[in-house]
């Protein structure tokens, strides 16, 4: 309770937008009973005015016509009792007239009489002085009516007040509010400045310093590529000094155990070899993708590319591979990319289906999206496992095979370059094997 | 046939001139742009293999420079950068082939082979992968360690046509082009009747079948 209490006083003192809405709702506030307090009392006070005006006109109208209030008018149950105004004379005793003192002054005064408070219009004239009366609580209720009446517009206004002045604020904080959406939309790779053109002049120093760091940050990510992009080039120098050496080393002639031995040694060289290629892969589709460079691209002919490069491999272990029959789909990526990512999906393939395996490749069009599919009929990837198996360097335990680790991070990296998505499944869900790598690519229409 | 290999790295500097010395050739070596650029004016080469990563004057200056003086010597070029424009910026440049860094001798001295030989305008007319050579003065195919086949118009033309890349595969279509000329109306099953046909003349591995793309012959036995 206490921490929630904590959280919003902590929003409060440090949310300028929810700060500037109090404070313009409380000057709006105390703005409006301010002026509602004038309005109010100056209302108030001409209706006084003009109920004394009122009395003043009836004395002089009485006088001259020689009028006083009629006795039996002066019955309690009259409907209209309340604002009655009396005339009488001053000094006569009147039947249900009031007890005036007969020394009252000529003029407008407030006096006590019959236990109500009276506000008493004196004339003299004509040898009897007249006074016209009428109580002081009606005349305060109708001045009170007339007076609240004035305070309506300020009912109707301030809410609608608060509400414009609520609404004006959002719509200033929205360049804002939409700068940091469209921040938290990004890719992690895109680094590219935030638009500060629509930022207010304040925020706008923020949003420069934070395209500054930005800056900053992507000359660092860039660095960091292109360390590893040419460390894996220069590893290609001694690399090869050292497999040319082998191959000198095999041409000559040397005893059997050294040739086996010498054979192992090749393989090894081969496997840093391919290590390189992959990290040099990996190193390339890390980066942000050259929108120059995508175009509508025919899937089959990119499998029929990649078959061509692995089909050795895939005879080697009598795999039978091969493509579903059906009509070609054209996604956009680039061509080099998506040939690196069928690659790397069908080399993954290969090395993980046993000797007389199968593998088969497809393409069809789901809705809008172009979906490629590799199939093989190995032990497949555990569900546990599938969300790991995207990390670079991480191998499923058991799997015995010397792969470099990088393949399924180089297809991953390749699906968020080009705005493409990747799922693992069982080829045979049903028995739990065989991998199914599902990849979902925008297709071009055409 | 003399060679002039450009090398800066010392160690494969010296297992390529051995190797190339191994297939007798006869092998200069040497280790910048400009001793390069020297040798090349003074001394006839059939062949030069230039490393792109040169100190000093690189590898494409030495090659514009070379192209610039009018030198048609055959140049293959040997780097260890694969950024795929990079490559075509050699080929543009005047360069014959390449071969990317790590290389085995065997590939660098079949491409040395191949380079020379498109050069020398003696490209031999003969096709083949190996396993089956075809020879298109006589439309005869040879399996290796068999007598020559005579080959109908057709199954001649399909196989051409496959032994002209080995290891490409070819889609039904396409074969279909190579095989009839315009106008010419195409058989159904004519493509799987000549390859069962050439299959039977020739055995059944010679023609490889990709299942969903296409027919291929094997690169290289």
């Amino acid at each position: 309770m206490d921490d929630v209490k904590r959280r919003i006083s902590s929003y409060i003192s440090t949310s300028l937008r929810l700060r500037l809405s109090l404070w313009l709702a409380l000057a709006i506030s105390c703005m409006a009973v301010l002026a509602g307090a004038f309005a109010f009392y100056s209302a108030f006070q001409q209706a006084h005015e003009l109920q004394d005006d009122m009395l003043r006109q009836v004395a002089t109208l009485a006088s001259r016509h020689q009028l006083a209030t009629p006795a039996e008018d002066r019955a309690d149950d009259h409907p209209d009792n309340d604002s009655k105004v009396f005339v009488q004379q001053l000094g006569a005793q009147t039947a249900g007239g009031l007890a005036l003192p007969a020394d009252l002054p000529d003029g407008l005064q407030s006096v006590r009489a019959d236990g109500e408070t009276y506000r008493v219009m004196v004339l003299g004239g004509h040898g009897q002085r007249l006074a016209v009366a009428q109580e002081t609580s009606v005349r305060d209720e109708t001045a009170r009516d007339s007076a609240l009446l004035t305070l309506i517009p300020f009912l109707i206004l301030v809410p609608v007040l608060l509400l414009v002045a609520a609404d004006l604020v959002r719509k200033v904080f929205k360049p804002v509010l939409d700068a940091a959406a469209a921040v938290d939309a990004r890719a992690e790779q895109d680094l590219q400045p935030i638009g500060s053109a629509a930022l207010p002049s304040e925020v706008k120093p923020f949003a420069d310093a934070i395209n500054r760091l930005l800056a900053r940050v992507r000359l660092a990510m860039d660095e960091q590529r292109r360390f590893i992009a040419d460390a894996a080039h220069e590893l290609r120098t001694p690399l090869t000094a050292l497999s040319l050496q082998a191959e000198r080393l095999a041409a000559t002639s040397l005893p059997e155990e050294a040739q086996t031995r010498l054979a192992t040694l090749r393989q090894g060289i081969e496997r840093g070899r391919s290590l390189l290629d992959q990290l040099l892969s990996l190193a390339r589709v890390q980066e942000p993708s050259d929108a120059a460079q995508t175009q509508a691209v025919p899937v089959r002919q990119v499998y029929r590319q990649v078959l061509e490069d692995l089909l050795p491999l895939a005879e080697a272990k009598q795999i039978d591979i091969g493509v579903i029959d059906g009509s070609d789909v054209q996604v956009i990526a680039s061509a080099i990319d998506l040939a690196t990512l069928v690659k790397n999906l069908l080399d993954n393939a290969i090395r993980y289906t046993p000797q007389g395996g199968r593998i088969d490749l497809s393409v069809y069009l789901r809705g809008t999206t172009g979906v490629l599919a590799v199939e093989d009929s190995g032990p497949g990837i555990a569900e546990a496992e599938r969300s790991r198996v995207f990390d670079p360097f991480y191998r499923v335990l058991g799997s015995g095979q010397e792969g470099s680790g990088l393949g399924l991070a180089i297809v991953h990296a390749i699906c968020t370059r080009i705005g493409g998505n990747v799922n693992l499944a069982y080829a045979d869900t049903a028995r739990g094997t065989g991998l199914r790598v599902e990849v979902q690519l925008l297709a071009a229409t055409p | 046939m003399r060679v002039l290999l450009v090398e800066d790295d010392a160690m494969i500097g010296a297992a390529v001139q051995a190797a190339l010395r191994d297939a007798s050739y006869a092998a200069d070596w040497v280790r910048d742009g400009q001793t390069a650029l020297d040798t090349t004016a003074c001394q006839h080469y059939d062949l030069v293999l230039l490393d792109l990563g040169l100190p000093g004057k690189d590898g494409q200056n030495v090659l514009r420079e070379l192209r610039a003086r009018n030198n048609p010597v055959p140049l293959l070029i040997i780097t260890a950068r694969d950024a795929l424009e990079q490559r075509l910026r050699g080929l543009d440049g005047g360069a014959d082939d390449y071969v990317l860094k790590p290389f085995e001798m065997a590939e660098l001295l079949a491409r040395m082979r191949a380079v020379v030989r498109r050069k020398g305008g003696s490209a031999t007319p003969m096709l083949g992968n190996g396993v089956v050579s075809l020879d298109p003065a006589t439309r005869e195919a040879t399996v290796a360690g068999a007598t020559p086949v005579q080959l109908s118009n057709r199954e001649f033309a399909l196989l051409q046509a496959l032994l002209l890349r080995p290891g490409a595969i070819l889609s039904r279509s396409e074969l279909e082009e190579r095989i009839y000329g315009w106008g010419e109306e195409v058989e159904s099953n004519a493509v799987e009747f000549l390859i069962h046909t050439l299959r039977k003349k020739l055995g059944a591995a010679t023609i490889k079948n990709v299942r969903g793309v296409g027919w291929m012959t094997s690169k290289g036995a």
